[in-house]
């Protein structure tokens, strides 16, 4: 649904984002997790087809960037980091004014939004200025606007910044319901917990895309080295040695009596590794492959100095 | 809804809500209507309090020498100079109307962060700038002409009785009010996008077009106020100027006015 190849952008000779490359299958949830400036915003930018890229393509539901921008922005809907809507205006006459610029059909039109109003418990506020509203009602509305014009692929940027935590469980379970109707959605956050919770496949970006894979394959590190806890009835003493002597094991940490092994292509080496620990009398007691979470990942790719420039 | 409608009915209720532009609009059209009148009512007298005063005396020169007013009587001569002259202030009215809408239209979409919602909908950038242009200048433009077609009205009314002939519409306040008075506010609808793309806050956009725009078009019809009233090639002249400077404008906002400058560049 979405395919981007090396697509840069720099600003005033400053790059935003470069070389970014990914594969978003129609029906998933992309989160793109990073820190403030390091690209996300950009990016969702670039494949709207708001920013022209400096080098590189992007085709999104079939639109080829550059060739017909306004066609691609016809079937895409963006949340953006801030609501953004006429304060001075009723929800209503908000609501109604941007379906227009969608020009949807008049004859669904307020079928649509009246819908919407209705699951996001605003239809009785309908009538009030927006200018009234709370944070977390704006972004019910903002989310409205993004969906009302049955998109095929939805981009959110922060999309429960600032919101409190009831306000944000309504808007991640709205974005579960979203992709439950096959729709493709882009979620950028640094919010590790929310991507965690949504995410079908995480990109991880500093101005540069440093991952982009499955949440579990991220967690397993199926494609690096990953860490195996083993448990042992006595402690280690010339096993361990035996142990690391493995060309497979990359380190070795005791943790509170349990012993963890970093160890390359664990589905392979695991076996090899309790076989090593028991030819050489070590008394396995239990092997837990050790996922990692989600933080961890993210701190390893972007390390704690924020955007590298 | 064409684009253009849909913005231009958006900026009617937010102007009608707007405590910094709806003065503006509730006070000039009026203004623009009492004037011509109560010159029209008063121009002998006005002219009889001191017949020695040099102002006077340089209106009375004037109207002496223009071979239209030869064949009138001194007071109809006069009143008719002053409904002439008072064509400059209907093409003051669009100018400050329009540039004061524009400039709040610009930074009310940046202050209430509208502009990436609105950018991410299929319209094209031509027609979000239309649709700019056109919801400051309609407005204006038609509260110009009402003003001015209510005014003729009363000063017809009021004088016909006294000089038995219409002394509007004349034909350079048909051309000021209906072609010169557009093209003057479409120039400060279009000075105003431009400019108040840099402005951040409502403060800042009505001093700006109050300090920059208003005064430049002021100056403006300073510089062709006293020959407009008198040849009709002036008229002209003025007109293709001002359609110039429209042209510079529109070509200056046609390359601002693109989704990416406006993300980017736009404070």
């Amino acid at each position: 649904m979405i395919s981007a190849s090396m697509l840069s952008r720099s600003f005033d000779g400053v790059p935003a984002v470069e070389t970014l490359s990914f594969e978003i299958p129609e029906g998933s949830l992309f989160t793109l997790l990073g820190p403030n400036g390091a690209g996300k915003t950009t990016t969702v930018r670039l494949l709207l087809g708001l920013i022209a890229p400096d080098s590189g393509t992007a085709t999104v539901a079939g639109y080829q960037l550059g060739q017909s921008n306004n066609d691609l922005r016809s079937v895409c809907g963006l949340l953006t980091e801030t609501p953004g809507f006429y304060d001075r205006m009723s929800a209503w006459e908000n609501l109604i004014f941007f379906s227009q610029l969608y020009r949807i059909d008049q004859t669904v039109r307020d079928q649509r939004i009246e819908h919407h109003l209705r699951a996001m418990n605003l239809w009785e506020r309908r009538q009030s200025l927006v200018g009234t509203f709370s944070k977390g009602m704006k972004q019910k509305l903002a989310i409205i606007r993004a969906v009302f014009h049955d998109p095929k692929v939805i981009f959110m940027d922060e999309p429960t910044a600032g919101l409190d935590p009831e306000a944000s469980v309504m808007v991640r379970e709205m974005i579960s319901k979203l992709k439950g109707e096959g729709r493709t959605i882009v979620v950028c956050t640094h919010n590790l917990d929310e991507a965690q919770r949504l995410a079908d496949i995480v990109g991880i970006i500093n101005r540069r895309l440093l991952v982009c894979d499955t949440l579990t394959n991220l967690r397993s590190g199926a494609r690096h080295t990953s860490a195996i806890e083993i448990e042992l009835r006595a402690p280690l003493g010339d096993h361990q040695l035996t142990a690391m002597k493995l060309p497979f094991v990359k380190g070795i940490d005791n943790k509170d009596g349990k012993y963890v092994f970093e160890v390359e292509n664990p589905s392979i080496n695991t076996p090899n590794l309790v076989k090593a620990l028991v030819d050489s009398d070590a008394q396995v007691y239990a092997v837990r492959p050790q996922t990692r979470d989600l933080e961890t990942i993210y701190l390893q790719c972007v390390g704690e100095g924020g955007v590298d420039r | 809804m064409n684009v253009s409608l849909l913005f231009l009915r958006k900026e009617l209720r937010e102007v009608l809500k707007n405590k910094f532009v709806l003065p503006v609009y509730l006070v000039l059209p009026p203004i623009a209507v009492i004037l011509p009148v109560l010159f029209a009512a008063f121009s002998p007298q006005i002219v009889a309090i001191d017949q020695n005063d040099p102002a006077i005396l340089a209106i009375l020169r004037i109207v002496k020498n223009t071979p239209e007013f030869a064949h009138m009587g001194t007071d109809e001569a006069i009143t008719r100079f002053f409904m002439r002259s008072l064509v400059s202030f209907y093409l003051l009215l669009p100018v400050g109307l329009s540039s004061i809408s524009a400039a709040f239209s610009v930074v009310a979409e940046k202050q209430q962060r509208t502009l990436e919602p609105i950018l991410a909908t299929p319209i094209t950038d031509l027609e979000f700038l239309i649709g700019k242009l056109l919801a400051s200048l309609v407005p204006s433009i038609i509260l110009t002409w009402a003003a001015a077609i209510l005014a003729a009205v009363i000063v017809n009314w009021i004088t016909w009785g006294k000089y038995e002939t219409a002394l509007l519409p004349e034909r350079f306040w048909f051309v000021g009010v209906f072609l010169l008075a557009p093209l003057m506010g479409m120039a400060s609808v279009l000075a105003a996008i431009r400019l108040s793309a840099k402005m951040s806050d409502p403060q800042s956009a009505n001093q700006f077009t109050g300090l920059v725009i208003v005064p430049a078009f002021m100056i403006l019809i300073g510089i062709f106020g006293k020959i407009l009233t008198i040849s009709m090639t002036a008229v002209a002249i003025a007109c293709v100027v001002v359609v110039l400077l429209v042209l510079f404008l529109l070509r200056l906002n046609l390359k601002n006015f693109q989704r990416e400058e406006i993300l980017t560049r736009w404070k």
